[in-house]
């Protein structure tokens, strides 16, 4: 939420709230969404064979020696669940930041993950480490800008949400 | 909600999105990872989508709610069926997203309650 000459407001968290500059923001957040909707389309249950092989890279190519345990000792031996788990997160991302429905919050998530996909494959042979890089960043200038409230569900419901005194539409304040 | 104010219009955009999904059939892509959209799913997103479109322009938020539900229940019938060899809408991970994405959006639309428009604050 931000604040304007000592009022809350539901406008974009951007310098220039311009019809153009909410377009873009709006355009950037449908372009990060698609990007983790296209790549929950790969990874197929039950047994997540294409997932399984990027996982491993983070004990053949280790970036971060804890990561890398964890991944060897918890993640592997566990897979079918962690599979669904990124299935989940991943489709969920690209569903949320689509419609822009509590935005900030699935752009933390987002940084999350793809610090997760990063320390999983930053080493390993023919990957490009700056995809990872910008994945993180642009989940950063998605929630800087509150991106949600550009042609997003967040910018359509906050005042409502406001309206209300439960707890729900409060917490959902918060994270949008 | 109608089609004037603020929660009518997501509405209409949500449907809009259903309705115009089959444009992903036409989809050449050689990776086929992006949102499959095909046999039952044709059918499915933009009936759902019409509903959607139908509870604005009603002015029936019921209309939009069960929409947004079909959509939820579609998007558990394609997690749970992907990868199977029983798909019935013979989508992916991406035709989850999609579908939950469309399905969430209206419901939390539909069940929002509205203000009157003196309550708003820019």
């Amino acid at each position: 939420m931000s604040k304007e000459a000592g009022r809350v407001t539901d406008a974009p968290v951007v310098g220039d709230d311009s019809r153009t500059t909410r377009a873009l923001v709006g355009i950037l957040r449908v372009g990060v969404a698609l990007l983790w909707i296209e790549n929950a389309g790969w990874k197929k249950p039950p047994d997540f064979t294409s997932l399984h092989k990027y996982a491993t890279y983070a004990v053949d190519y280790p970036v971060f020696s804890p990561f890398t345990w964890v991944i060897e000792h918890v993640v592997l031996p566990h897979f079918t669940i962690f599979g669904w788990m990124t299935l989940l997160l991943e489709a969920s991302l690209g569903a949320f930041l689509l419609v822009g429905l509590a935005t900030r919050l699935w752009a933390l998530l987002g940084v999350g993950q793809s610090l997760a996909i990063a320390l999983s494959v930053l080493n390993a042979p023919n990957e490009w480490e700056w995809s990872y890089y910008l994945m993180i960043l642009a989940h950063v200038a998605l929630f800087a800008s509150a991106a949600g409230r550009s042609f997003g569900l967040d910018g359509v419901l906050r005042p409502m949400w406001r309206a209300s005194s439960n707890r729900v539409p409060q917490l959902l304040l918060r994270l949008s | 909600m109608t089609r004037s104010d603020a929660l009518g219009q997501a509405a209409l955009a949500l449907g809009a999105a259903g309705v115009a999904s089959p444009v992903f059939a036409l989809s050449t892509s050689s990776n086929n990872n992006f949102v499959l959209v095909q046999s039952l799913g044709l059918v499915v997103f933009p009936a759902l989508g019409l509903v959607a479109i139908l509870g604005v322009v009603l002015a029936q938020r019921l209309f939009v709610v069960l929409a947004g539900a079909g959509f939820a229940l579609a998007a558990s019938v394609q997690l749970f069926q992907f990868g199977r060899s029983t798909n019935g809408l013979d989508g992916n991970g991406s035709t989850f997203s999609l579908l939950m994405a469309i399905g969430i959006g209206l419901l939390t639309v539909g069940l929002t309650p509205s203000i009157p428009p003196s309550d708003e604050t820019a």
